[in-house]
C-alpha cells in the first residue's frame, strides 16, 4: 500500500511560539487516522497545515507522492470539514455543494452528477433545496460532508466534526463516519479530543502533545502498550493506576510489596531497570475469586465506593499510593471492609522515571 | 407565625377580597397622580390643537365635491361649554386621593388591625412619610427660595401650586403600606400595593430621568412640534390653528426646494459612497496586513473632529485663489476650473467630499467588525474550494454582512437627515441658498427669521423623513426577531 | 493491515520546503499597500494644510498655496487666535470658547454618564413593567432629528430659567447623550453573568449597594469608553451651543465659525487656521491617547449591540 500523506520535519511557528515542533507523520493509502490530544496540543493547527491553510515554517508535506509545501489548498487533492461546519448561509445546500465545482468549471451534467450520489450517499437528498439555517445541527454537518464529498479527492480531513452536536447524535453520526469510510475507501485524518471518538474510528492514532507525537499506533497498541506516561494517562477511562518504585532481577519492588514480572515484554531499554513507574487499569485488577487466579495477589482497605450504574469504582491505596478497580455492582463494599485484589503483570506498563518512556 | 399556615393554604374568601381592596387603592392613586400631571404639564393646548386638527380635517372631507361639514365651530363652542362645564374636573386628582383613602379603611377593616410595632413595610412606609415631609418644608420655605434667582422661582412656584397635593399623595401611599404592613396574611405572598409601592420602587425611581426624558422631552416634545406646525405661531409659540397652512408654504418655499434637493443629492451620494468606499478600505484593512493599527488611526481621526473643523479646512483647501484649483493652475493647467465653495452648481460637492473625508473612517471601522465576525472556517472553506479571495467577498462575505450593512445604512441615513454644522462652517448656505438644507432652514425660520411655524412645520418634515428609514428598519430588526 | 513501524518517517527530500516564497512586491501587495497609502494622502492632507498655513504669516498665505511649507516660521497667528481674534464685542480670542467649553464638558460628561449609567442598570438588572416601552422611545430618540425637539426644551429651559446659560447646555447634553449611552450601558450590564447580580440579592444587597459596590467595579472599561464618547461628543458639538447659549457663553466650535465665518474685516487665513487647530486639539488628542478603546466607543455607540 502506497504512502498517501507525509509530513516530514514539520514546524510551524506563530511568531516567536513554536506550535508544531519538528514532527513527523506517514499516512498509508486508505487509512482513516485521529489525531487525539487535549484542547491547545496544535492538532487543529497540524491539519490547516496538511490543507494548505496554513503557512509552514520549515518542512514539507507530501501529498499523493507529490511535494504539495508551497501548493494551493484546491490543488492539493483535500476537502476538509470544520467544527463550526462553515456552510455558506446565504446558499441553499445544493449552491453549498455546487459552488466550489461551478468555480472549477466543471460542466454542469457532471456537477449534477456528483452532487445526486453525495447526496444519495449523506442522505441528503430531501434537504437540497434548503439553506443552512434551517437544517439541524446534524443535517448541517452531514451537508458540510457533502461539501467535501463533491470535490471527488483522496483525502478528507475533518476538523473535531461532531464537537458541536449533542451526544445522541454524535453517537450515530460516528457509525455513519466509519461506515463511510468503508464505502469511499479514502484516506482520512480526523481531528479530536474525545478519546471514545478516536478509539472507535481510528485505524491508527497519533497522541499528540505540546506539538508532538507521543505515540502513533493502533488504537489496541497504544491501550495495551501506551509509548509513555502521558499516553498511558490520557488513555483510558477511568484512568489507570500509578505506584512508584524500582525495577530489579525481573520484580518491581515498591513499599513493601514486590511484584515479580514475568511474562512482561520489555523494550530494548527496559530491561537494565532502575526508579520506575508502574501502571495498571482498573480494568484490569480482579478481586475476590478471580484475584486468586493472578500471578499477584495481595489484600488492600477500601477507602471509597463510586457506583457507576454496572460497575463500582473503588478506592483503596496500595503501597501509600491512591488506587482505583472496578467491581461488580452487586458487590457490597464499605470503607474499611478488606477486600483480595490480583493482577497479571504480562498487562501492566512500565515507565522510566527520568524519561516516563516506556520500558 | 400562626397565619403563615392560613397564607399558604390561603385561596380563602379574605385574601381575594383584600388583594381587591389593594388592587382600587393602587389605581387610585395612579388615577391621582396622572390626572396631578396632566393638569401640571399643561397638555391642555396641545389637545386642543390636535381637536382642532381633526375637526378641520372632518370639515374639509369632502372638500373635493364643495362640501363642508362645519364642525369646526361646533368643536370651537363644544370646548367652550365643555371647559365651563368640566371646570370641577381641576379637583379629580384630590377626589381620586380621598378615593385611595377611603380604600385604606377598607384594607385597615379586612386586615387584622394596625400595629406599628413588628410592622414588616413599617421603614418603608416611613420613607414615604419623609418625601411627605421634605414636599411640606419645600412649600414652607417656598417664599425663602423665592429669592434665588429664576431657578428658584420655578422652583417655589412648583412647590405652592403641587407641594400639597404631592404630600398628601406620599401620606396616602406610606398610609397603605403601614396597614398591609401589618397583616401576616402576605408575608409570602407580595400583594399587588406591595409589588408596585416597595417592591423595585427604587429602580424605578433611579430611572425616573430616563421616564421623564423619554415621555417628556422625546415623545412630548415631537408631539408638541407636531401639533403647532399646525399653527400661525411667528416670534412666539400661538395656540391660532392654520390647518396646513405652514406646509403649503413650506413646499411653495424656493430655499426649502432647494434644500430638499440638496439633501437628496448629498444623501444618495454620500451613501453610496461612504458604503462602497468604506467597505473597500476594510476589506483592504482585512488582508492582514502591517501597520494595520497605523492605517486604521490615519483613515478614523477626521471622525474625532468637529463638523465645525472639518468644514473651515475643506473651505481653506477648496478656496479657488489659495487651493486645488489655484495649484492645478499653477503646474500649467491654466484654464483648470475647481471652485466647489463659489459655484452655485456644484458647491453640494465640494460638501460631500469634506463629508466623505469625515465620516468614511466610522463606515470602515463597523465594516472591519463586521468582516472580523465572521467565521474564520467561511474563508478556510472557500480556499478549499478553491474560490478566488474578490469572489469569495462578493458572492459569501457581502450577502453574510447583510445586517451589518443594514445598520450601517440607517447610521449613515440618520446622520445624513442632520447635516447642519458641515453646511453651516462650510458655505454658510452658500452661494445664494446653494448648499441650503433642512436642518439649516429649520434653524433659520425658529432663531433668526421669527418664524416659528415655518421652523416647525419643516422639522416635523425632517422627522417623517427619518420615520419613512427607521420604521421598517426597526420592524426588521426587532418586529422580526420575535417571530423567529 | 498497515504495515508501517511506529515512527519510520522519509526523509526531508529535495523540492519546495518550508515557506512559500512570497516576492514583497507581489501585485498583491502592489495594489493593497498603494491604495492604502494613497488614501492615508488624502487623509492627512487638510491635517498638513491646516498646521502649515497656520505658521505662515499672511504675506506668504497671499504668495503662495495651501500646500508649500512655511519659509519662515511664525506663532504670531496661534497667539492672536488664542487670545486677540474677535468674535463680536468680545475680542479676547478663543480662550473664553475654551473656558466654556471646559465649564461645559466637566459637569455634562459626569452628569450624563452618572444618569444613563443608572438607567442602563435599572433597565438591565431590575426589568420593571413599561421599561421596554421608556427605552424603546428613547432609542427612537437617538434616531429623531434634534430639530424636532429643539423649541420645547428651548421652552422648558427658559421655564427653569437657565436658557442661554452654560447650566442649561449642560441639562441639554445630558438629555440628548442619554439615548445612546443608556443603550451602551444596558447592554453591558446585561453581558454581565445573571448569576452575580442574583448572588448579591441573596445576600441581601439592594439597588444601590449592587449598582456601587459590584457593577461599577466590573465595567470600569464601559465607563472610560462612555467617557471617550461623551468627551468628543460634547466638545464637537455646535448646534446645541449656537442654540441654547449666548455670546458671552458660547462654547468653543461656534465661537470658532463665527471668527472665521465673520463677514467684516480681511479674512486672516492663518489665525483661522490656527483657531481651527486649537478647537479639534482636545478631541484628537483623547482619540491619539484612547486608540483601541475609541473604536470601541464608536462601534459600541453606532451599533446597538
Ligand atoms: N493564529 C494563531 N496565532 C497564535 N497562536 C495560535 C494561533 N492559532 C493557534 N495558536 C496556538 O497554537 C496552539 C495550538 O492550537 P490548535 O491547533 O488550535 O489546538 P487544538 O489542538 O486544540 O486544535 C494553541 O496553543 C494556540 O494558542
Ligand atoms: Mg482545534
Amino acid at each position: 500500500m502506497g504512502t498517501s500523506i507525509s509530513v516530514r520535519d514539520l514546524v510551524l511557528s506563530f511568531g516567536s511560539v513554536q506550535v508544531l515542533k519538528k514532527l513527523n507523520l506517514e499516512v498509508a493509502d486508505g487509512e482513516f487516522i485521529v489525531l487525539l490530544g487535549s484542547s491547545g496540543c496544535g492538532k487543529s493547527t497540524l491539519l490547516n497545515c496538511i490543507a494548505g491553510l496554513l503557512d509552514i515554517t520549515d518542512g514539507q508535506i507530501w501529498i499523493k507522492e507529490k511535494n504539495v509545501t508551497w501548493a494551493e489548498p484546491k490543488d492539493r487533492g483535500i476537502g476538509m470539514v470544520f467544527q463550526s461546519y462553515a456552510l455558506y448561509p446565504q446558499m441553499t445546500v445544493r449552491g453549498n455543494l455546487s459552488f466550489g465545482l461551478k468555480n472549477q468549471r466543471l460542466p454542469k451534467a457532471e456537477i449534477d452528477k456528483r452532487i445526486a450520489r453525495a447526496a444519495d450517499v449523506l442522505q441528503i437528498e430531501a434537504l437540497l433545496d434548503r439553506k443552512p439555517g434551517a437544517l439541524s445541527g446534524g443535517q448541517r454537518q452531514r451537508v458540510a460532508i457533502g461539501r467535501a464529498l463533491v470535490r471527488d479527492v483522496d483525502v478528507f480531513l475533518f476538523d473535531e466534526p461532531l464537537s458541536n452536536l449533542d451526544a445522541k447524535l454524535r453517537a450515530d453520526l460516528r457509525v455513519e463516519l466509519k461506515r463511510l469510510h468503508n464505502q469511499l475507501e479514502n484516506t482520512m485524518i480526523y481531528v479530536t479530543h474525545d478519546q471514545v471518538e478516536a478509539m472507535t474510528l481510528a485505524d491508527r492514532i497519533a497522541i499528540m502533545r505540546g506539538g508532538q507525537i507521543m505515540q502513533f499506533a493502533s488504537p489496541k497498541e497504544i491501550y495495551s502498550r501506551p509509548a509513555n506516561r502521558y499516553v498511558a494517562d490520557f488513555i483510558g477511562s477511568p484512568a489507570m493506576n500509578f505506584v512508584e518504585g524500582t525495577v530489579a532481577d525481573g520484580a518491581f519492588t515498591c513499599a513493601g510489596h514486590s511484584i515479580p514480572l514475568d511474562g512482561y515484554e520489555f523494550t530494548p531499554t527496559g530491561r537494565a531497570g532502575g526508579p520506575a513507574w508502574f501502571g495498571i487499569r482498573p480494568e484490569h485488577i480482579q478481586t475476590g475469586e478471580q484475584a486468586e487466579a493472578m500471578p499477584f495477589r495481595t489484600e488492600v482497605e477500601v477507602d471509597l465506593c463510586e457506583p457507576m450504574g454496572a460497575e463500582t469504582q473503588v478506592w483503596a491505596s496500595f503501597a501509600d499510593m491512591q488506587f482505583r478497580f472496578l467491581v461488580d455492582f452487586a458487590l457490597d463494599l464499605k470503607r474499611g471492609d478488606k477486600v483480595s485484589v490480583g493482577f497479571d503483570p504480562a498487562r501492566a506498563s512500565l515507565f522510566h522515571k527520568g524519561n516516563e518512556e516506556r520500558m | 407565625m400562626a397565619d403563615t399556615t392560613s397564607s399558604l393554604s390561603g385561596t380563602g374568601s379574605v385574601p381575594q377580597t383584600r388583594d381587591r381592596t389593594e388592587r382600587r387603592v393602587l389605581l387610585s392613586l395612579v388615577l391621582a397622580f396622572v390626572t396631578w400631571l396632566i393638569q401640571a404639564v399643561g397638555v391642555g393646548p396641545v389637545l386642543n390643537l390636535l381637536g382642532q386638527a381633526v375637526a378641520l380635517g372632518i370639515e374639509n372631507l369632502f372638500g373635493w365635491v364643495h362640501i363642508r361639514i362645519p364642525v369646526l365651530s361646533a368643536y370651537q363652542s363644544l370646548l367652550d361649554t365643555a371647559t365651563e362645564t368640566l371646570g370641577f374636573l381641576r379637583y379629580l386628582p384630590w377626589a381620586a386621593l380621598a378615593l385611595a383613602a377611603l380604600f385604606v379603611g377598607l384594607l385597615f377593616r379586612q386586615g387584622d388591625g394596625f400595629r406599628w410595632a413588628g410592622n414588616r413595610l413599617a421603614r418603608k412606609s416611613v420613607g414615604w412619610i419623609v418625601a411627605a415631609a421634605l414636599l411640606l418644608l419645600a412649600m414652607a420655605l417656598s417664599s425663602l427660595i423665592d429669592d434665588y434667582g429664576k431657578v428658584g422661582k420655578v422652583v417655589a412656584g412648583f412647590a405652592t401650586r403641587n407641594g400639597a397635593f404631592l404630600a398628601a399623595f406620599c401620606l396616602v401611599a406610606a398610609l397603605a403600606l403601614a396597614v398591609i404592613g401589618s397583616s401576616g396574611i402576605l408575608v409570602t405572598r407580595a400583594g399587588a400595593l406591595e409589588r408596585v409601592l416597595v417592591g423595585n420602587v427604587t429602580a424605578k425611581v433611579a430611572a425616573l430621568p430616563m421616564i421623564l426624558v423619554a415621555m417628556g422631552i422625546f415623545f412630548g416634545g415631537t408631539i408638541w412640534t407636531i401639533a403647532y406646525s399646525f399653527t400661525n405661531s411667528k416670534l412666539l409659540p400661538k395656540e391660532h390653528f392654520v390647518g396646513f397652512d405652514q406646509y403649503a408654504r413650506l413646499w411653495g418655499e424656493p430655499r426649502w426646494m432647494v434644500s430638499i434637493e440638496n439633501l437628496a443629492i448629498y444623501g444618495v451620494l454620500s451613501l453610496i459612497f461612504q458604503l462602497v468606499i468604506g467597505f473597500l478600505l476594510a476589506v483592504l484593512l482585512d488582508q492582514k496586513i502591517r501597520f494595520e493599527n497605523t492605517f486604521r488611526t490615519i483613515l478614523l481621526y477626521p471622525f474625532a473632529l468637529s463638523f465645525i473643523v472639518t468644514g473651515l479646512v475643506w473651505q481653506w483647501i477648496l478656496n479657488p485663489d489659495f487651493g486645488v484649483q489655484h495649484i492645478v493652475r499653477s503646474i500649467g493647467f491654466e484654464s483648470f476650473v475647481f471652485d466647489p465653495i463659489y459655484d452655485a452648481s456644484i458647491v453640494i460637492y465640494g460638501v460631500l467630499l469634506a463629508a466623505l473625508w469625515q465620516g468614511t473612517g466610522l463606515v470602515m471601522c463597523l465594516m472591519l467588525a463586521g468582516l472580523r465576525g465572521i467565521d474564520e472556517d467561511i474563508w478556510k472553506a472557500a480556499r478549499i474550494d478553491g474560490i478566488p479571495a474578490w469572489k469569495t467577498y462578493l458572492m459569501i462575505i457581502v450577502p453574510m454582512m447583510r445586517p451589518v450593512f443594514i445598520t450601517t445604512l440607517v447610521i449613515i441615513a440618520a446622520g445624513i437627515v442632520k447635516v447642519y454644522d458641515l453646511i453651516v462652517a462650510q458655505t454658510s448656505g452658500g452661494p445664494g441658498i446653494a448648499s441650503e438644507v433642512p436642518a439649516k432652514y429649520v434653524y433659520d425660520k425658529m432663531f433668526l427669521g421669527q418664524n416659528l411655524g415655518q421652523g416647525f412645520a419643516a422639522s416635523t418634515m425632517m422627522l417623517l423623513s427619518v420615520l419613512i428609514v427607521l420604521i421598517p428598519w426597526a420592524y426588521l430588526e426587532f418586529g422580526g426577531k420575535k417571530r423567529g | 493491515m498497515v504495515d508501517i513501524a511506529p515512527h519510520a518517517h522519509q526523509p526531508v527530500a529535495d523540492g519546495p520546503r518550508g515557506k512559500r516564497p512570497k516576492p514583497l512586491f507581489s501585485l498583491r501587495n502592489i495594489v493593497v499597500y498603494g491604495t492604502l497609502l494613497l488614501v492615508s494622502a488624502y487623509y492627512l492632507v487638510p491635517l498638513y494644510v491646516m498646521i502649515v498655513t497656520s505658521l505662515k504669516t499672511m504675506e506668504e498665505v497671499r504668495l503662495g498655496n495651501v500646500f508649500s511649507f512655511p519659509r519662515d516660521i511664525t506663532f504670531a497667528p496661534w497667539v492672536k487666535a488664542w487670545a486677540e481674534a474677535c468674535t463680536g464685542l468680545n475680542c479676547d480670542g478663543l480662550s473664553r470658547g475654551f473656558a466654556n467649553s471646559v465649564w461645559i464638558l466637566v459637569p455634562s460628561v459626569l452628569l450624563s454618564i452618572i444618569v444613563a449609567s443608572v438607567n442602563g442598570y435599572a433597565l438591565a438588572n431590575w426589568k420593571f413593567k413599561g421599561a421596554d416601552i421608556f427605552f424603546t422611545i428613547l432609542i427612537f430618540g437617538a434616531f429623531i432629528p434634534y430639530q424636532v425637539m429643539l423649541y420645547p426644551v428651548v421652552i422648558v429651559l427658559r421655564e427653569l430659567g437657565v436658557y442661554g446659560t452654560r447650566t442649561g447646555l449642560v441639562i441639554v447634553h445630558t438629555i440628548f447623550g442619554m439615548p445612546i449611552l443608556t443603550l451602551l450601558f444596558r447592554n453591558y450590564f446585561t453581558s454581565v453573568p445573571e448569576e452575580i447580580f442574583k448572588a448579591a440579592r441573596v445576600d441581601g444587597a439592594g439597588f444601590w449597594t449592587i449598582f456601587l459596590k459590584i457593577m461599577m467595579p466590573m465595567s470600569l472599561p464601559i465607563f472610560v469608553v462612555a467617557v471617550i464618547l461623551q468627551v468628543t461628543g460634547i466638545w464637537n458639538d455646535f448646534l446645541f451651543g449656537v442654540v441654547y447659549t449666548k455670546p458671552d457663553t458660547y462654547p468653543m466650535t461656534v465661537q470658532l465659525n463665527n471668527i472665521v465665518n465673520s463677514v467684516q474685516g480681511t479674512k486672516e487665513y492663518n489665525v483661522n487656521m490656527a483657531a481651527t487647530i486649537l478647537t479639534g486639539l482636545v478631541p484628537l488628542v483623547v482619540y491619539f491617547i484612547s486608540g483601541k478603546l475609541f473604536v470601541r466607543g464608536i462601534a459600541a455607540g453606532a451599533v446597538k449591540g
